[in-house]
């Protein structure tokens, strides 16, 4: 590689000659570091008061600032329908008190030179210390005696609308907002995402009724620090907090034992886990005209803070892309690929659900290959144990985070309160440093392992679709991209599919007649009484057969076997279901025992109406360039799917079923059917391809028509 | 003015400087080496750490009017290595002594700095002394910086909303100057940087006598002057720095244009000429910036936002710039306002500051809020050693990183009128609609 350097040769041959008399000092290589310094944690006083508001308190007095804050231990709730009101907390606290208008309170913030700044659990104020107690005196007020005016509420409302609105066009916003809502779903509070709708739907009550009810002296924390001593710390904390009594706020319990909070509804703290992707999902939310894709990887993950591999789990984030310039992802994406300015990870630990989000925004043309490389880094991380050198820098980097960070009396302030918060042990940060140090790459290994999920996660691209949409269909080998809308609801795929209109006076019964007539004819379809169609595959690299049973009129069963395990059984007689997996045994109902019934003919085309399904015609799509009549069908239950015939041939070609997701939305779950060949007079298909949310071929190892099935195959008791 | 208001101004003038005097001054060294870079030292050992930072006097308005962007692409080639550090292992040696680094340009200045354990001082000082004497890039490390650059503008102006707005203010305040194009640049101009470029650059910028080194925190001064003398001393000085001597011209009337962005809400941006920093009149207008959008009870935020609710976010601030800067005010519609309506109500405060002197309570309220500042801003080792490299750059002497407060302090509710009236006014101006692009036609 050719290599420039900065001076020309002449001027490099001057510098090396020595101009001075003191030792020449050897550039070729870094100079040695000194003894490490010990690192210092600092103390803290604590105490409870008589109402259950735990205090802490960290004198330093390099500056004269002192910083307050007030902190309430408060679960994550659903908002449901009213999503957004919690975001409006923190600016209503200091929007009025018993004493105080907005107006007056802001000049008298504004009069101490102070800061003081409310959020959906607590406040924190600064100021100089000479201004301090009179500051106290308003972070008493707020806390105590808030009042959320109507007034107030509307202008937070309308300027909350306001940011919704701008979400549209803000790339960051949006992947923000809805890799929270593809990380948790929509059904966990992490999850939800603020709407026009939800946010007119809220009421002043719901936030003044949240505030109350959560900010209560015995979840309570006042965290003092700076220019302040224990003596007066303690004086401030007993004047305004000691016999503050918290909001009176009555509850009735739910069925399920919950508190309802009148005007606010039933306080359901998240306890479910988030539901995994199965898969590789890839999500896009469409911004036209953007000059960079924004990528974000994510997944939920089980990792609380006081995880005794919480410590490990930090480590393999900095080595992946913790924020060192050195980060797997940094040097990859950036460094050697020039792809994105910045490309970073975050491994969350959070006491009711962790996550992992890494990403970088890229040009438009790179979006695919840096997905591939995001990816590639992170299943990195699982296939090999980090190097000594990356474990290396990335404990030694950490330790000297750790160190800088005690520059900041916060800081010690910050670790007192995650001990109680996070129920760590006493000496957490007193063993820190010798904990990390003890850190091997095996540990790092098994970390990887355990918390990531390359496999099985969300990738979003929020960016151009018109010129990066096509690329992404190369991500899953179904090609299947999903598109969602700012508000993280799934956007359906153009219903129509670019169909034109079938020939006048065409019906599903042409179709269907024309179905037949290619398969066999009625008469010999007909004389089919029993069907036996038995199929291989692979199910997770391991083999699998899958053999499907039909007797007429529609008695139907199957069974899975992958490797050596019966997976799952279905039988069912005409008219009951059983399902029988590892997991047990049970008898089918309503949705599950609909969808067997449809399967229960050997050519359930021909009896659509017998199954209470709708049929129509929705036109000709052409699908991989071949002409097709798609034949939309309704359930009874609700559900419904789409089947695609051939035009010039008569076969079925498709058969597109709609799955629900969790938390909302659906996946497509499409079968593709080829290779008919004839068994008995009849065309069946020897291949089947299923793709959305499985990548499968089935092929037909043997398909036997009146070869006689014993009756005992579909007995359900 | 009678003698009661007499009285109670001096008082609480006195009151507010006595009190400054109190805050703890910043104590430092300095001295020049024989090769003209100047060097500052700030001793703290309240924690075991150190910060080493170089201020090199080169900016955005250094560059060539077909290289707008290239001191900060230079920036990121820095990074790259030296004769005697690889590529890739400049951050390596920081990151694994644990320690932090990072760089920043500006219109007038590059800073580049470590925070290290305070046993690695001679590795800071070593690195930086590198990245002066004899800096290194290969093929590789500028294609690559290249394409980096360019991802950093796509990110940061192009894929925002309103990340537009400082390029299309600058571009119509200034004719002249360079400052009428903004630090990151534009692509072409990337593009076409070549290596004749960079050997000029360095050699005429990056030299000892266009530098300051500052060095902050937990050092033992006499290590620190010897490991510094070993590592600098040899760097040899550079020939005399040509400075930038464009002038701008006064705007002389409005300047008033439309922006199509892709955004919801509207947007509205009024940049007003300012002084130079450090001038006497440049802190009148900051004073007035705070008056006008610091706090909630500041003239924009309390009429505009809260009780007109014309605004999502306003806020007026000024650029801090060598030569003549900007003042900039920058409005964000709330849902249902037109930029027209929310310019009308941020220009009836511009006229109230013009047209009213700031009573005494309100400048006092300002006075507090500039001591509060000061005494935070000085809080960590890095923005020490920025400050201070900071000060004796562009201040007129490191000193000042303890007394600029008092020319803030000095500023009266006449001075706050005085420039409302000289530099706020329509023809000192240029304003922008910003307006979703679906509203072109």
């Amino acid at each position: 590689m050719k290599s420039h350097s900065l001076h020309s040769l002449a001027l490099a041959a001057t510098l090396l000659i020595p101009a001075m008399t003191t030792a020449q000092v050897d550039r070729t290589k870094a100079p040695a570091a000194g003894p490490a310094p010990e690192v210092q944690l600092g103390g803290h006083t604590s105490f409870t008061l008589p109402n259950g508001m735990r205090v802490i308190i960290v004198e330093n007095h390099r500056t004269p600032i002192v910083s307050a804050q007030v902190r309430f231990d408060i679960p994550p709730i659903m908002q449901g329908d009213i999503a957004g009101y919690q975001d409006m907390v923190g600016e209503l606290l200091t929007s009025g008190t018993a004493r105080h208008t907005k107006e007056q309170f802001d000049e008298q913030v504004d009069g101490l030179g102070a800061q003081v700044v409310g959020s959906t659990n607590g406040l924190y104020a600064t100021s100089l210390a000479k201004n301090f107690p009179q500051v106290m005196d308003l972070v008493y007020a707020v806390v105590a005696s808030a009042t959320f005016p109507a007034e107030e509420f509307e202008k937070a409302r309308t300027r909350q609308l306001s940011q919704v609105q701008a979400r549209t066009d803000d790339p960051d916003q949006i992947a923000e907002v809805v890799g929270n809502a593809l990380t948790y779903s929509k059904s966990y509070p992490y999850g939800e995402v603020p709407t026009e709708a939800s946010l007119k739907k809220a009421t002043r009550k719901n936030a003044y009724q949240y505030y109350r009810y959560f900010f209560q002296p015995k979840q309570g924390y006042l965290v003092l620090v700076g220019d302040i001593t224990a003596v007066e710390g303690e004086a401030l904390a007993t004047k305004y907090f000691g016999s503050w009594k918290g909001a009176e706020v009555p509850v009735t319990k739910d069925a399920n034992g919950h508190d309802v909070v009148q005007d606010l509804g039933p306080i359901i703290p998240a306890t479910r886990k988030p539901p995994v992707p199965r898969d590789i999902r890839v999500a896009m939310v469409d911004r036209p005209g953007s000059a960079q894709s924004v990528i974000k990887v994510v997944f939920p993950v089980d990792l609380k803070p006081n995880d005794p591999m919480a410590l490990q789990a930090q480590v393999l984030n900095t080595i992946l892309g913790g924020g060192v310039f050195n980060a797997r992802l940094m040097q990859n994406l950036r460094e050697d690929k020039g792809y994105t300015y910045g490309a970073y990870s975050d491994l969350r630990s959070d006491r009711w659900c962790g996550a992992f989000s890494g990403g970088c925004s890229v040009r438009n043309e790179v979006t695919a290959q840096a997905v591939t490389e995001l990816l590639k880094e992170v299943k990195g991380m699982q296939q090999a144990p980090v190097t000594a050198e990356e474990l290396a820098l990335a404990k030694s980097f950490m330790a000297g985070s750790f160190a800088r960070s005690l520059e900041d009396p916060k800081t010690v302030a910050r670790f007192a309160l995650n001990t109680y918060l996070n129920e760590l042990p006493v000496d957490y940060y007193k063993t820190y440093l010798q904990r990390l140090d003890a850190v091997s790459a095996a540990d790092v290994l098994e970390a990887a392992k355990r918390f990531l999920r390359p496999d099985s996660c969300t990738v979003l691209v929020v960016g151009d679709k018109e010129q990066v949409g096509a690329s992404l269909k190369g991500i899953r080998t179904d090609g299947t991209v999903l598109d969602f809308n700012v508000n993280g609801d799934i956007v359906r795929q153009d219903p129509t599919e670019g169909a034109v209109p079938a020939p006048v006076g065409m019906t599903v019964q042409n179709v269907v007649d024309a179905y037949v007539k290619a398969i066999g004819g009625k008469k010999a379809v007909e004389a089919v009484k029993d069907l036996k169609k038995e199929y291989t595959t692979t199910v997770q690299g391991m083999p699998a057969v899958l053999v499907e049973y039909n007797m007429a009129p529609n008695k139907y069963a199957m069974e899975m076997h992958v490797g050596d395990m019966l997976v799952q059984q279905i039988a069912y007689d005409g008219e009951r279901g059983k399902l029988k997996s590892f997991m047990g045994e049970k008898e089918l109902v309503e949705d599950e025992l609909e969808e067997v019934a449809r399967n229960s003919y050997a050519f359930p085309e021909m009896h659509y109406a017998e199954l209470d399904q709708v049929a129509h015609l929705m036109g000709i799509v052409t699908l991989d360039s071949v002409k097709t009549y798609r034949v939309n069908v309704k359930t009874l239950g609700g559900s419904q799917f789409d089947e695609y015939y051939d035009v010039a041939t008569g076969l079925k070609v498709r058969r597109k079923e709609y799955q629900g997701q969790e938390g909302g939305g659906y996946i497509q779950v499409i079968t593709d059917y080829s290779d008919y060949q004839p068994e008995a007079g009849v065309l069946i298909p020897r291949t089947l391809h299923q793709g959305g949310g499985m990548d499968m071929t089935l092929k037909a190892k043997s398909i036997s028509v009146n070869k006689g099935i014993s009756p005992l195959v579909f007995s359900v008791d | 003015m009678s003698m009661r208001n007499l009285i109670t101004l001096t008082a609480s003038i006195m009151a507010t400087t006595t009190a400054v005097a109190q805050a703890r001054d910043i104590q430092f060294t300095e001295f020049d080496l024989p090769n003209g870079l100047h060097v500052i030292l700030h001793e703290d050992h309240s924690t075991p750490i150190v910060a080493v930072g170089v201020m090199y006097h080169v900016g955005s308005k250094d560059e060539a009017s077909n290289r707008r962007g290239f001191a900060h692409f230079f920036e990121h080639l820095l990074f790259e290595g030296s004769d005697n550090i690889a590529r890739g292992e400049f951050s390596k040696y920081v990151e694994k002594a644990g320690g932090v680094l990072n760089a920043n340009t500006t219109g007038d200045r590059t800073y580049y700095y470590e925070v290290l354990p305070s046993n690695q001082l001679n590795l800071g000082l070593w690195l930086e002394s590198e990245r002066m004497m004899h800096a290194r890039v290969d093929t590789k490390g500028i294609e690559t910086q290249r394409e980096v650059v360019k991802e950093e503008r796509r990110q940061r102006y192009e894929n925002q909303p309103y990340g537009s707005i400082l390029p299309e203010v600058l571009k119509r305040a200034y004719a002249k100057h360079p400052y009428q194009w903004p630090t990151i640049g534009y692509m072409e101009d990337l593009n076409a940087a070549n290596e004749k470029d960079y050997k000029t650059f360095y050699k005429t910028f990056y030299v000892p006598n266009n530098a300051v080194l500052v060095v902050a925190g937990d050092f033992d001064p006499a290590a620190a002057k010897t490991g510094l003398e070993k590592y600098f001393g040899p760097i040899k000085k550079g020939g005399t720095v040509p400075r930038n001597t464009a002038v701008e011209p006064p705007l002389k009337a409005e300047v008033r244009d439309v922006v199509y962005d892709k955004i919801q809400l509207p947007a509205v941006v009024q940049a007003y000429r300012i002084p130079a920093l450090g001038t006497p009149d440049f802190y009148a207008v900051d004073m007035l910036n705070r008056l006008l959008s610091n706090g909630n009870s500041s003239r924009l935020v309390k009429n505009v936002k809260e009780a007109e609710q014309k605004a999502v976010f306003v806020g007026s601030f000024s650029l801090p710039f060598e030569d003549p800067g900007l003042a900039i005010a920058f409005a964000v519609a709330n849902m249902g306002v037109s930029p027209d309506s929310l310019e009308a109500s941020m220009n009836k405060q511009f006229d109230r500051v013009r047209n009213e002197q700031v009573p005494e309570a309100e400048l006092t309220k300002l006075k507090v809020q500039i001591e509060t500042e000061h005494a935070m801003d000085n809080n960590r080792m890095a923005g020490i050693a920025h400050n201070l490299a900071n000060a004796y750059t562009f201040l007129g002497g490191t000193a000042k990183v303890n007394t600029e407060v008092d020319q803030y302090m000095a500023v009266t509710a006449a001075d706050i009128q005085r420039v409302a009236r000289k530099y706020f006014v329509p023809e000192n101006r240029v304003v922008l609609h910003y307006l979703p692009k679906n509203q072109q036609k």
